[in-house]
């Protein structure tokens, strides 16, 4: 029986073998997302999975890249735990892909970097490239800096960068309170905000800095409320993502609070959704590389987002995850071949038409440098936000724009190139 | 004096919401000696229920059809799923509870989706009944209070003053003469069950629109609700309703005062700014801490105190 298994097993191979060789001409690029498509958060990675698939589709329709290869997005599920996340890379390593998304959770963004670091190394023509689109840990373009790995989103310190200049433009903040969550990426967020407020709005008094035990331990967020109330801030400024942003807000809200919430991920819809009746009542505004009520965004990514939402009934949020697919299918061109060591060299110092002005992939630490923009969340603009066919009945409106020169900043990177 | 007012004021409202959300599952121990993993799941599928309940016609409908509903469940997951388990002791019913916790998350995933719901408290009661030091009050966060205190008395005199009361706590030890007595000792049992999970999904209810209807709510919430029961004594009411304000209050004087640690080490000529080693620890104060002190109490309470504050036999 087992040897009839094998035989079976072997023929089988060589069939597929004899046709992917015919099909080799015409054969896809496959590329690996690996992101929780199961478990409490599987929201977010099947709507990336969407993302992604609509910016392959794009790139497909007008006629794919080296004269007529298709883009293809294969959904690997890493159930947001660390350990899954290594054997999908082995997966993906199996299937003999050399491109892998991913970007919700840092802490298997470095398992990936550091994954790939050995094997790219020890198995040297099956080196794979990391599209990161979210971990936004700085350390990934500073001191854990990977020739294997680009980053295009903004890390955390140029998204506090963009947050704190707005904070320094708007007249109305005088007393600013830190509340973050205490792990990495809360810790990062509340250091780049005490360094940045120093240097670029010193006229901001900082009456608090709070970090708060995370992920959704905190019931009650009332004690914190009150010391904010106490303490006489105008202002919070916050990384909080999930319950522990959506408590706060809520809590904030019903106690009659007042303050207004500085956030990064206060915009994004499980948000919106998560606060309810209180995102219409809350003063709120987050930092993105666009929203679809910005004047001006060029005709193409105006056209994009319309057939995402004809497609998805959702509205287009990160575009990041546009310039992605779109740097990457032009750097293939470029390089004239798939073969990841030629296309990495292609994006490095590439730069791509963002929705605000140019966007560029810095050569040195791998980080996409890109103007940033901070909204605020009100129903008084034209369109609304749209998730799976809901209107939350609110969107937003452009506070300012950062410029690309306002969120550069240095790298410590030591970039270690293949030879 | 006024902030020590206010935080123990605080302390209480969050204390109650505690005692509420908790006051199911000590019931269901304390009636069957089942502990019931999926207690916060019960929970969430209470808070699910209502928001659908309450988008069609209201909160006031839902208040009453989704405790219901999770009573019917519950009762059902008892006649058909935890009796035939029951013969083989309380480890396999515990192993029963705690995988059934995951299938009724996932059921509720899968008809509600992965994204948080908008579930709001009514508009009826958001409107601010009073302040106090700055902060506004809903009158729904009294309405909360209103409804644990009720829960409390309710189950106080159900349990020790009726008569279905005395036959459920006499079955528990006794179920060969109850049932001689010509009492149903399997369908109390079932009912029993149903009614704990019941007030599992009234707290879904009413803590479901202030806590936040999303998918990882059980998760977040079941091991406080544990750290509540065994603190105040498996199967004890009063331990329970006792744990739940100690907690609240001490986590409200934790982060108001918000103490530093730095002292002790001051006392060693250690650096604030010191890096690397123990640098967290250090600059550790009680507000960052605030949220898992109820599990060092919990720890503490087993090594001196293994039945808890108020309990009448041994974890």
């Amino acid at each position: 029986m087992g040897k009839l298994k094998l035989a079976v097993g072997v023929a089988g191979a060589l069939v597929a073998c004899v046709a992917s060789l015919s099909a080799l001409a015409a054969e896809n690029i496959r590329i690996g997302l690996i992101e929780p498509l199961s478990g409490p958060i599987a929201a977010v990675g099947s709507e990336a999975l969407d993302n992604f698939n609509h910016a392959a589709d794009r790139v497909n329709k007008r006629g794919g890249v080296l004269g007529g290869r298709k883009l293809e997005i294969i959904g690997l599920d890493n159930a947001m735990k660390a350990e899954k996340t290594t054997e999908q890379l082995k997966k993906a390593v199996d299937m003999g892909l050399s491109y892998v998304i991913q970007g919700v959770g840092s802490n298997h963004a470095l398992n990936i970097i550091k994954f790939l670091d050995k094997h790219n190394k020890r198995h040297p023509g099956k080196e794979i490239v990391f599209l990161n689109h979210s971990a936004v840990t700085t350390a990934f373009t500073n001191e854990l800096c990977s020739f294997w790995h680009f980053r295009f989103d903004a890390n955390v310190d140029m998204k506090v960068a963009a947050l704190v200049t707005q904070i320094s433009r708007d007249p109305s903040v005088e007393k600013l309170y830190l509340l973050n969550q205490n792990y990495a990426y809360g810790k990062s967020f509340q250091a780049a905000a005490n360094k940045l407020l120093k240097q670029r709005a010193s006229n901001v008094e900082l009456v608090g800095d709070e970090l708060i035990v995370p992920f959704g331990k905190v019931l009650d967020f009332t004690p914190y409320i009150a010391k904010i109330k106490a303490s006489g801030a105008d202002t919070v400024l916050t990384g909080n993502w999930g319950p522990d942003l959506h408590r706060f807000v809520k809590g904030a809200v019903d106690s009659g609070l007042g303050a207004t919430f500085y956030t990064v991920y206060g915009g994004i819809p499980s948000s919106i959704s998560g606060y309810g009746d209180a995102g219409k009542k809350v003063n709120l505004k987050q930092v993105t590389e666009m929203h679809e009520n910005q004047n001006g965004l060029p005709e193409d990514l105006r056209d994009y987002m319309k057939s995402y939402i004809e497609a998805y009934e959702s509205t287009w949020y990160p575009d990041r995850y546009r310039w992605l697919i779109g740097m990457l299918a032009a750097a293939i061109d470029a390089a004239g071949t798939a073969d990841p060591i030629p296309v990495a060299g292609k994006l490095e110092g590439m730069t791509f038409p963002g929705p605000l002005g140019e966007v560029q992939m810095r050569a040195d630490d791998h980080q996409t440098q890109m103007p940033l923009v901070v909204s605020t969340l009100t129903s008084d603009v034209p369109k609304h936000l749209i998730y799976k066919g809901k209107d939350f009945g609110i969107g937003f409106k452009t506070d300012g724009v950062v410029t690309r020169a306002d969120t550069t900043l240095p790298t410590s990177c030591q970039m270690d190139r293949p030879s | 004096m006024e902030v020590f007012a206010f935080s123990l004021f605080n302390g209480v409202l969050y204390g109650m919401l505690l005692f509420m959300l908790a006051s199911g599952l000590t019931l269901i121990f304390s009636m069957m000696g089942v502990l019931n993993f999926a207690h916060a799941s019960f929970f969430m599928l209470g808070a699910y229920l209502a928001y659908q309940i309450s988008a069609y016609v209201g909160f006031w409908p839902g208040l009453v059809v989704a405790p219901l509903i999770v009573g019917v469940v519950g009762a059902a997951v008892e006649r058909w799923g935890l009796r035939p388990v029951h013969k083989f002791g309380h480890v396999a019913e515990l192993l029963f509870t705690f995988g059934l916790a995951f299938v009724i998350e996932e059921v509720v995933q899968l008809i509600w989706g992965k994204v948080p719901m908008p579930y709001d408290i009514p508009a009826s009661m958001n409107f601010a009944a009073f302040s106090w030091q700055g902060l506004d009050y809903s009158a729904y966060r009294l309405f909360m209070l209103v409804i644990s205190v009720a829960i409390f008395a309710a189950l106080f005199l159900f349990i020790a003053k009726t008569r279905i009361g005395l036959i459920i706590q006499a079955a528990l030890t006794q179920p060969n003469i109850v049932s001689a007595l010509g009492h149903d000792v399997p369908r109390i049992f079932m009912w029993t069950f149903g009614f704990g999970c019941a007030l599992a999904g009234l707290a879904g209810v009413i803590g479901g629109n202030v806590l936040g209807t999303e998918p990882a709510m059980a998760i977040t919430l079941g091991p406080i609700v544990f750290v509540v029961i065994v603190i105040g004594g498996l199967g004890s009411l009063w331990g329970a309703l006792i744990a739940a304000l100690f907690i609240g209050i001490v986590d409200n004087l934790a982060i108001s005062y918000d103490l530093s640690a730095y002292p002790l080490f001051a006392a060693f000529g250690v650096e604030r700014d010191v890096a690397g080693f123990m640098q967290d620890l250090v600059r550790l104060t009680t507000a960052s801490i605030a949220p898992v002190l109820p599990y060092f109490l919990l720890v503490l309470i087993l090594i001196v105190r293994p039945r808890g504050l108020f309990g009448t036999r041994d974890v």
